[in-house]
């Protein structure tokens, strides 16, 4: 089975049925989507399949049709995202285990609107759980990868 | 738009020459009296079903679907600030979609999210959460409501529609829509054939 993970081709060889989400940690190596919940019901597991986001718990990998973007795949080279920026800037992070699922939903989020205002950012990032309560700081680096974004583009 | 056409009620005569300007897409148009002994049966079944929890939860007027069903208790609105999106499409906000956590296939494990293709709200004028029967049998006729379909097209997306379908296997846990899509199809023929009565209430 094919894949094209964080822009490079991967070969793995996976029962179909098998969550992207495995097939991504324990065959590819590819180790910045976490396990929380395994249902779609916490968010930690987001990665990007063409520009949108999807939980990779429950992704069949024998159903991903498309690009597959995840947290590792997000820098250009040296220069990280705005969003990862953002996020060392706004010092987002507590425990951090959310935080790759966090950022995957604020970058798709980005991608659509460039300027959220609370609302969006709350009906973006509903689906992401924190438990250590984080979101106002996921809010403020929110609107400043807006800003930083903007200033890149 | 295409126009239903099909011999209605008294109450719905104003809407009927309308109809007959545009192609008489229903066989039995303008011909059809209406049987309200025979058709009210079949409209029952047809009821049942899209007052069904299935199907009801997601034919919503407002932004958000609905958790109900004989296995979730207490009715709640669907968690995770999930809402039709600001877009009106039914698919979801920017950031998250329907289809972030609903895949085309039901999801194998417990407590999983359920799964068909295009997963996502049906437009707020079709709603059927909390309408009476009498206000959904209006609703099914009325192609300013429906999606601008004839009966004929609405019983064939009951029975083709993937989305629609999953309300008969919905996966392990959820109580499934009554009867079976074929039958829902079959009876709306008959209850338009009949007339397409709709209930006082």
């Amino acid at each position: 089975m094919r894949l094209t993970v964080d822009r490079k081709q991967i070969e793995i060889n996976a029962d179909p049925d098998m969550p992207l989400l495995w097939a991504l940690r324990d065959l590819a190596g590819v180790l910045g989507p976490k396990f929380g919940c395994g249902i779609a019901a916490c968010g930690a597991c987001t990665v990007l399949i063409d520009g949108q986001p999807v939980r990779s718990c429950v992704t069949p990998v024998g159903a991903v049709e498309g690009d597959v973007v995840t947290i590792e795949g997000l820098a250009e080279g040296d220069t990280l995202h705005p969003v990862q920026q953002a996020w060392l800037e706004e010092q987002v992070a507590q425990c951090g285990y959310c935080q790759a699922g966090q950022i995957m939903s604020a970058v798709a989020l980005l991608e659509e609107i460039d300027d959220p205002t609370d609302a969006d950012i709350d009906n973006a990032m509903g689906g992401n759980l924190c438990r250590c309560g984080t979101y106002p700081k996921i809010r403020a680096a929110i609107k400043k990868a807006a800003a930083l974004k903007m200033a890149r583009a | 738009m295409r126009r239903f056409a099909l011999a209605l009620s008294l109450a719905a005569l104003s809407g009927l020459a309308v109809a007959q300007d545009d192609a008489p897409a229903d066989p039995v148009a303008g011909e059809t009296r209406v049987d309200r002994e025979t058709g009210l049966p079949h409209w029952r079944k047809i009821h049942e079903v899209f007052s069904h929890s299935r199907c009801a939860n997601c034919h919503v007027e407002d932004e958000r679907p609905r958790w109900s069903g004989a296995h979730y208790g207490a009715t709640r609105i669907h968690a995770f600030n999930v809402q039709r999106g600001g877009d009106g499409s039914g698919f979801g906000n920017p950031g998250q979609r329907c289809m972030t956590c609903h895949m085309e296939t039901n999801s194998p494990r417990p407590h999983g999210p359920p799964g068909a293709p295009h997963w996502h709200l049906a437009p707020a004028e079709m709603v059927w959460w909390e309408k009476s029967s009498a206000e959904i049998c209006a609703q099914i006729k009325d192609p300013e409501r429906n999606g601008g379909r004839t009966l004929a097209e609405v019983a064939d997306h009951v029975r083709e529609d993937a989305l629609v379908r999953w309300g008969w296997q919905p996966g392990a846990g959820r109580e499934p829509a009554p009867g079976s899509a074929e039958e829902t199809y079959e009876a709306i023929l008959a209850w338009q054939a009949a007339g397409a009565p709709c209930p006082d209430q």
